[in-house]
Formats: structure tokens, C-alpha cells, sequence
């Protein structure tokens, strides 16, 4: 399983509200993924909320692809990273 | 329960199949044996085995069933039937069970080639039967055999299949299976390690240590019979792990003496139908116990009585061949090995029937010539099958040579013919050529054969691998007359499928002809892989010459042959082809799709694999995505084992396109140089057009070819509008976009439309940066702001169809329009209904009109 930084644009920007309804989009994301074996791990989001830098877990660049147009998310680049921590860096 | 449920849902007709694992002695067949028990009135259960014979015998299993069914299937396994109408009528008959069926196989990791065969293909057509289908394996035994190995690979991804794997006893467990019978409980747990077939063996014979092996604890529990006990187990454990009455009455004498101390001891059980150990580990431990003179001596009374008992007339050869071959008697190996081989053969169980002849030859040396010539090419035969090639290429040699021993000029031209195949796929094509040619020298002489017809056809075809086509048509031209002449259809279909194919490769479209002649010939005598490899060589050709949409239509077609007859390797092949001819039309998803299957499957030929990773690894690389350089770089790693155009050719290509957009033009050039050459001698267009585009693209001086393809050769000639025209024609978008992305600012701009919408961000990237560097004033940012004119995602063959569904057409009307069956139309339309999501064809109408989609017509 690799890790896989994917980098979004929403030129409306994002309309994910911490709110029930935002929740149950999120969810349903998730589960989406599970089915072909990815794995949300977090975002970061920029102010203007019109990028998202997201953490995924997944079994190749497809998989990726797959679940983002099954979830009607859009994507500019995927990117194959690994964890570097400056405080565990021995 | 897991079996509980799984007869659940296969009693409402959606049949399932469950593994049951462990180690031996782990309890499989008792958790079977109860299952069975429990369910036995409301199904009509079926059983067969898999017997640890020297050689397995082929479909064992499923003649103890058919014997259990009454049927005369048997009659069909012991003729000449094939496998694949064998397993059709079989499953015809268990649809058509007046209860459902449950169906048990046991101990497949024992099982031969030919019922792993059995078990895929009922695993595959289970949905809509009412059968549960149970099979017992042990797992520590899975490694060994590969086809098990490949059959567990190839079901866990189907639906209805589940795995259910059986855990040792625990402490608890064991104590109480004890029953206080033996003190030491942790000494029994200890040395047992909660193997319930252990544990029992030593409850059953405590003694005041535990003994340390299963084999102590069984020879511990059988020291306790009186001689005439013994006398009569030694001669069961020869007999089998089923002990036949009539073998044990004759080899025992007819009272049988003995035989109700075994059976009061429980050491023995009988079945109703025969007498069994009660395990495999039992009659293991009895049978190393007897000395190997004695066990020969012992398996010569047993092929007597089985001999007596005309074991030979109820499709028993193998284990006549078993107890032939404990008792080393050579002339009861040849007869029965050589029958046995046969049959498994003419199943599909090859590695059995190797192993068969491979004893048959051992045993003969120093008989005829003619006897051991004829076991030879059966040997290789079986083992050009099984792709031991060296082995294959020595037995048809040592063929050929006992041929020449009798002076039978005919059939050392077979034989001579024959070895050209495994050398071909060894990679020994000029030794193949010249021995190809040596056949025809020997055959011609004696006048017209068949034999002469099929070196010709062999010739033919070893000339069109090398592209050396015109000879190839010309040598097939008289393998074609010749093989007319005297009615041999197998050899006319394959000598034109050769001249068809050398056409083709050519881009003579007179190819076609001979290739539909092929397919009329080969339908007419049921000759289901020449269709499927007929197909394949059409579809691939096509792709090769970039005619994409009808390489398409072939391919579909010909990959729907080859899984109604589980045609695996040419149907992997084909999909690998329909992979990259999504991918040069843009169809990334399905490219990708296809490309996830293929890979995930556990036996995938190397030339599969090879185009699978390419078409992988251009849509990663034309959408920027990670993991072009790992598919490529493994892509060429057997592509070079391979040596050859076909496949060399798309993988340098691929990787010159990923050097080019990692910004390494000099590497782009590097790897276009390295099949340039190649490309030139064979003058393939296509292959010979893309390396010059790459040299060129590099900045490196291209000499003037004036045959590479016109996409090609009019781009690299700067007319970037004539050279995008033809990309269009040819359907594919991205070359059609890198063409225009040479041209005005407007060219430029539909060029980023199609960039965009392909998802190509690397060429998008790319060519929005030069536009800004020349200043252009108009940019569009991105995905978003492109017009979308095929919102669905339809490919351009089934835009056109579409088209043709708003005019009201029929798919048969469609396919004298477009020159493909009606079958291949009905399958892209009911792709457009499931892409537009709707019901019906009129539904699908009316949206093109409403969506605007009806008057474009992909097709241009």
C-alpha cells in the first residue's frame, strides 16, 4: 500500500461545512473509498478553501482516480510520498 | 455456519463454493462427513476424491461422481471426449437435479490437471445453479502444486467463492476430546499441538508416554492387531487410501481373514461401497512400515488382482499404472501408462500424462524404435503444453532420431515439424527455421501429405515472425492448396490464418480475407482456439496499424470465444491489446480497469503482461501520475527476454514519452535509438514513425523515410494540420491534440480543450507554458472552463452508434452499416445505456437529441 498526496482545486471552493450534513458527505466519501481499498487520511486546506492537499492511503494511482470520480471530486496531480517526521528523524 | 448459509443461498439458485482448509488431520473430512450427514435428505450429495497416486489419475474425482449419478458421463471421460464438452454436459446435469446438489471433491491438493480444470470452470458458471460445492485441501501442501495454487488465485475473485480455514484444538479442547483417558494432558496437548487426528489416534491406544509422532501413535495403535490383521492392513495400505472389496477379497483370500479385528479397532472403515483408512496418515504410517522388497512384491499381487478385476475396462489405467509402476514390471507400465497417458491427455490433465509417458520411456529402453519413437512425441507433446520447452525440444529430437532408426521418412518429417514450435518459443527462431526447412526437404520427395502440408504451414508461419512476409505467403500458398487437396481443415485453417496474418501485419487488407476463410473453416469443425487465435491476430494487427476502432470490435469478439471456452491465455492476451487500444483512444478509465484485472491475475503470460504494463504505463505518464517508471521499467525487462519488434517496439516507445515529460529529452532519444534499427529492417510504419518522432521531438537530425505512417511522417514534416486531421481519423485524441499543440494559437487552444479534457495535466501543463512564453493573450485556466461535448465519456464507436440508435436503427441494421455483428453492436449498446444511464435505446435517443450528442458523428 503506497501513501499518495492528491491535489484538488474547487474553484467555487470547498463546501464541506462542519455541520451533520458536512459530516454525512464525509462519510460517504469513506466509504466509497473502502471498496477499492483507499484510505482518507486527512487534508489540509488553503483559506480561500479553493485547494486541498489530501493524505491518501491506496493500492496504485488508479484506485485513486476511481474513488475521487466516484465521489465527484476532482484532481490535478497525485503525487507518491513517504513520511518524514523532523522530531523522530534518526 | 458458514456451510449452513452457504446451502442457504445456493438452494435459491445462486450456487456458492467453499474451500475447506488445514492441515491434514485437522478434522476436514469429519466436518464434511457431518455437513453431509445433516443435509443428506434435502440434496442430492456427490463425492469424488483425489487419490496420492504415483500419478494422479485424470478427473478421478468426477468418475467416482458419475458412478454416484448413474449417468454415462464415465463412458465420455474414458473415450476420446474433450474436457471442456465433458464439464459442459456435467453441469447441464447438475442444473438439472430434481434437488439441489452438493457437491463434494476431497483432498484437491492431490488433484490432477484436469480437475482443477473441472473445479475453475463450475467456479466460474455457479451463479443460477442450485449447487453448493465444497473441496478439502490441505494448505501446507498448496505451494507444491501449482495449478492449485493458480485455481485458489484465479476464485478469489469471484464472488461466490468463500474460503473456510479449519484452527488446531486448543488446550480445553484437546482435554476434553481426552475424555480423562490419558493423564498427561499437557504432554498430549504438547506433542499433538491439538491435531484432532493425533489426539484420537493416542486416546484410542493410551499408553503410559505420549508417543511423539503421529506415526508412533498409529504403528503403537496398529503393534495391537494379531498377524492375520496385519497381513490383510499391509495389503490395504498397497491397495489405496479407498479399498476396493474386490482387490482386498482377492489379494486377502476370500474369507478375508483379519479384516473385523481392523474394523473392531476402528483402523479401518467401511464406506458401503469400499473399505477406507481411517486417515491418510494412517495408511502412510503402515505402509513405510512394510520394506520396500515386500511392498513390491506385495503391489505385484494387488496388479494381478486388479488386472482380474478388468480395472482396464472401467477407466482405472492410472491406478493400474500406479501398482504397474510399484511392482516395476516394465511391460504393465507400458501398457497401462501409455493408455493412461492418453486419456489424461486427450482431458487436458498434461502434467499427468508427461509424467505417465515420462515412466513409459523410462521402462522401455531397449524396445523397439518405432514403440519408443511414437512415446517420445507424446512425451514432448505434453510438455511443449506445459511450456517445459527444453524438455519438449530433447523428446522430439530423441523422436526424430528413433524415427530415422526405422527408416520412417514421413513420420520423422512430423516429428521434424514439431520441433520447430517449443524452439520458436525458446527463442531459437533460426535453428527452428532451418529445421522447418529440413522437414519439407525430407517430406517433399515422397510427394503430397499432410505431413508435408503442415511443415509448409509451419515454414509459412516461422517466416511471417520474422516479418519476412512475402515468403510467408508464398509457402503458405502451398500449404493451403496442399492441405485442400486432401480435406486436412486444421491444417488449411492455420495455413490461412498465417497468409492472413502476414497480410495484415503489412497492412494489406486482403489479410482479412484469408483470416475470415480461417474462422468459416475453423467454426465448421468446432475448433475453438483457432477462432479465438484468429480474432487475435485480426484485433492485434489492427492495433498494430492503428485501426483502433475495428481492432476493437475484433478484440471484444474474440475475448467473448475465449471465456465461453476458458481460453485464458489468448483471452488475457486480447484484453491486454483492448487495453492499449482504449488508451490510444482516450478511454483512460477503461484502460486502467482492464490493466487492474489483467495484473492481478496469478498465471499471466509474459506477452500479456508486456502489453498490460505498457498501457499502464501511458496513461501514468500522459496523466502525470506516479508509478510510470516501475511499470516500464518491468515491461522492458521481459520485453528484451523476448527479443522481439512486436514487443520491444511499444515499450521503448513508452518510456521515450516518459523521459520526454520528465524533462530528459537526450533519454527520450536514447531509448528511441534503441529499436530504431529493429523498426527500419522489419519497415514497420507505426513503429519506424514513432522513434523518428522521438529523435526528432529530441532535436537530433531524422533521415527521410518515405514509408513510416502519415501521421507521422506529415508531423514530423512540420504540417501539423494535415498530421492532426489524421490523428483524428484515426481516433486518437492526445496524438491528435500534440499535433495541433504545433500549430496557430487557435490550434493551440483546442489542443488544451482536448489536453484538458483527457485529463492530460503534464501535455496540458507543457503547452500552457509555451503559450505564455509566446505571449498568447488567452489562456483558459483549466478542466473546469472547457466545453464539454461528450459529457458521458462515450468513445467515438459508440458516439457513431448512438447516431445510428436516434435514426432507429436495428443492431443488425447498425452492423451492415458499420461492417461488425450484430453481437459486437448489441455490446456497445448496452455500454451507452449503462454510461447514459437509461433503460432502453429510445430512452438513449431521446437524451442525445435533448444533450445535443446526436449529429456529432465520432466516426469522421
Amino acid at each position: 500500500m503506497a501513501r499518495y498526496l492528491v491535489e484538488r482545486t474547487f474553484p467555487d471552493g470547498l463546501g464541506l461545512p462542519p455541520t451533520q450534513q458536512g459530516n454525512e458527505v464525509a462519510q460517504t466519501v469513506v466509504g466509497n473509498n473502502a471498496e477499492k481499498g483507499v484510505t482518507w487520511i486527512h487534508s489540509y486546506v488553503t483559506t480561500d478553501k479553493k485547494h486541498t492537499f489530501c493524505i491518501y492511503d491506496g493500492p496504485s494511482p488508479e484506485a485513486i482516480r476511481k474513488t475521487a470520480e466516484k465521489n465527484g471530486l476532482p484532481v490535478d496531480r497525485i503525487t507518491e510520498v513517504r513520511v518524514l517526521d523532523p522530531y523522530f528523524h534518526y | 455456519m458458514q456451510l449452513e448459509a452457504a446451502l442457504e443461498t445456493a438452494r435459491v439458485g445462486h450456487g456458492q463454493f467453499v474451500l475447506v482448509s488445514g492441515e491434514a488431520g485437522i478434522g476436514k473430512t469429519a466436518l464434511v462427513d457431518r455437513f453431509v450427514q445433516t443435509n443428506g435428505d434435502s440434496t442430492r450429495v456427490l463425492r469424488g476424491y483425489c487419490d496420492p497416486l504415483l500419478t494422479p489419475s485424470a478427473l478421478g474425482p468426477l468418475l467416482d461422481i458419475t458412478r454416484d449419478l448413474g449417468s454415462d458421463l464415465s463412458m465420455d471421460i474414458d473415450g476420446d471426449r474433450r474436457a471442456s464438452a465433458i464439464f459442459a454436459r456435467f453441469l447441464a446435469i447438475l442444473t438439472e437435479l430434481s434437488k439441489p446438489a452438493l457437491l463434494v471433491v476431497e483432498d484437491i491438493h492431490w488433484a490432477d490437471e484436469a480437475t482443477i480444470d473441472l473445479l475453475k470452470y463450475l467456479g466460474r458458471r455457479l451463479d443460477g445453479a442450485r449447487v453448493l460445492m465444497i473441496a478439502t485441501f490441505r494448505d501446507d501442501e498448496v505451494r507444491r502444486h501449482d495449478g492449485l495454487r493458480f485455481l485458489l488465485g484465479d476464485l478469489a475473485t469471484t464472488r461466490n467463492v468463500e474460503r473456510l480455514e479449519l484452527a488446531r484444538l486448543s488446550r480445553d479442547a484437546v482435554s476434553s476430546l481426552a475424555g480423562g483417558r490419558v493423564a498427561d494432558v499437557d504432554g498430549l496437548f504438547r506433542s499433538t499441538g491439538g491435531n484432532p487426528f493425533f489426539v484420537t489416534e493416542v486416546v484410542a491406544n493410551p499408553a503410559a508416554e505420549v508417543p511423539a509422532t503421529v506415526r508412533d501413535a498409529v504403528l503403537g495403535r496398529v503393534a495391537r492387531l494379531g498377524p492375520e490383521g496385519r497381513r490383510l492392513l499391509d495389503r490395504a495400505a498397497v491397495v489405496g487410501a479407498r479399498v476396493d472389496y474386490e482387490l482386498l477379497e482377492a489379494v486377502a483370500g476370500p474369507d478375508g481373514t483379519g479384516l473385523s479385528e481392523c474394523l473392531a479397532m476402528g483402523i479401518l472403515q467401511d464406506l458401503g461401497h469400499c473399505l477406507a483408512f481411517r486417515h491418510e496418515l494412517a495408511r502412510n504410517a503402515v505402509l513405510e512400515a512394510v520394506d520396500p522388497l515386500r511392498r513390491r512384491a506385495l503391489s505385484r499381487e494387488v496388479l494381478a488382482a486388479a488386472i482380474q478385476a478388468g480395472f482396464a475396462d472401467k477407466g482405472l489405467t492410472a491406478r493400474l499404472a500406479h501398482y504397474a509402476e510399484s511392482a516395476g514390471s516394465a511391460p504393465d507400465v507400458i501398457r497401462y501408462g501409455t493408455a493412461a497417458g492418453q486419456t489424461a491427455s486427450s482431458l487436458g490433465a498434461h502434467k499427468e500424462a508427461a509424467a505417465h509417458f515420462r515412466a513409459v520411456l523410462r521402462f522401455s529402453e531397449g524396445q523397439g524404435s518405432a514403440e519408443r519413437a511414437r512415446i517420445s512425441a507424446a512425451y514432448a507433446r505434453e510438455c511443449a503444453v506445459l511450456d517445459w520447452l527444453p524438455e519438449a525440444i530433447e523428446a522430439y529430437r530423441m523422436a526424430v532420431e528413433l524415427w530415422g532408426d526405422c527408416g520412417d521418412r514421413t513420420r520423422q518429417g512430423e516429428a521434424l515439424s514439431l520441433l520447430a514450435w517449443p524452439l520458436v518459443r525458446h527463442g531459437a527462431n533460426a535453428e527452428a527455421d532451418e529445421i522447418a526447412q529440413q522437414a519439407i526437404a525430407l517430406l517433399e520427395p515422397l510427394g503430397p501429405s499432410r505431413e508435408l502440408a503442415n511443415a509448409y504451414r509451419t515454414h509459412a508461419h516461422l517466416r511471417m515472425l520474422d516479418r519476412d512476409c512475402g515468403r510467408a505467403v508464398e509457402i503458405g500458398g502451398k500449404a493451403m492448396s496442399m492441405a485442400a487437396d486432401l480435406d486436412d481443415m486444421a491444417t488449411l485453417a492455420g495455413a490461412e490464418m498465417v497468409v492472413g496474418a502476414a497480410k495484415l501485419v503489412t497492412d494489406d487488407r486482403e489479410g482479412r480475407a484469408h483470416l475470415d476463410r480461417c474462422i468459416e473453416i475453423a467454426q465448421a469443425g468446432r475448433l475453438h482456439e483457432v477462432v479465438a487465435l484468429a480474432r487475435m491476430n485480426i484485433g492485434t494487427s489492427y492495433g498494430e496499424q492503428y485501426h483502433l476502432a475495428e481492432a476493437e470490435d475484433e478484440l471484444i469478439d474474440g475475448i467473448d470465444i475465449a471465456r465461453e471456452h476458458d481460453l485464458d491465455h489468448s483471452g488475457h492476451y486480447m484484453a491486454s491489446w483492448l487495453a492499449l487500444t482504449h488508451m490510444f483512444q482516450g478511454q483512460w478509465d477503461k484502460t486502467a480497469a482492464l490493466c487492474d484485472d489483467l495484473l492481478a491475475q496469478p498465471n499471466l503470460a509474459a506477452i500479456s503482461r508486456i502489453m498490460a504494463l505498457v498501457a499502464l504505463g501511458r496513461i501514468r505518464v500522459r496523466r502525470g501520475d506516479p508509478g510510470a517508471p516501475e511499470a516500464l521499467d518491468e515491461a522492458l525487462h521481459l520485453a528484451k527476454r523476448t527479443s522481439t519488434l512486436q514487443r520491444l517496439a511499444p515499450v521503448h516507445a513508452a518510456r521515450a514519452e516518459l523521459a520526454w515529460f520528465a524533462g530528459d529529452p537526450k533519454q527520450a532519444a536514447a531509448e528511441a535509438r534503441q529499436v530504431f534499427e529493429l523498426a527500419e529492417r522489419r519497415r514497420h510504419a507505426w513503429h519506424t514513425g514513432e522513434m523518428l518522432f522521438w529523435l526528432k521531438r529530441a532535436g537530433e537530425t531524422v533521415p527521410d523515410i518515405d514509408w513510416i505512417a502519415p501521421p507521422y511522417a506529415r508531423q514530423i514534416a512540420g504540417d501539423w494540420e494535415h498530421a492532426a486531421a489524421l490523428w483524428r481519423q484515426r481516433g486518437c485524441p492526445f496524438e491528435e491534440a500534440r499535433a495541433l499543440a504545433d500549430g496557430t494559437e487557435a490550434a493551440r487552444l483546442r489542443a488544451l480543450e482536448i489536453f484538458d479534457g483527457l485529463g492530460a495535466a503534464p501535455a496540458a501543463a507543457a503547452l500552457r507554458r509555451e503559450m505564455r512564453e509566446a505571449g498568447a493573450r488567452r489562456i483558459p485556466r483549466g478542466p473546469r472552463s472547457s466545453t464539454r461535448l461528450n459529457p458521458f465519456g462515450l468513445t467515438n464507436r459508440e458516439m457513431t452508434i448512438l447516431g445510428h440508435l436516434v435514426d432507429g436503427l436495428t443492431n443488425a441494421e447498425i452492423g451492415n452499416a458499420l461492417f461488425i455483428s450484430p453481437k459486437t453492436v448489441d455490446h456497445h449498446v448496452s455500454s451507452i445505456l449503462s454510461k447514459l444511464g437509461t433503460p432502453s435505446r429510445r430512452d438513449a435517443a431521446e437524451l442525445a437529441l435533448r444533450e445535443g450528442m446526436a449529429p456529432q458523428n465520432g466516426d469522421a
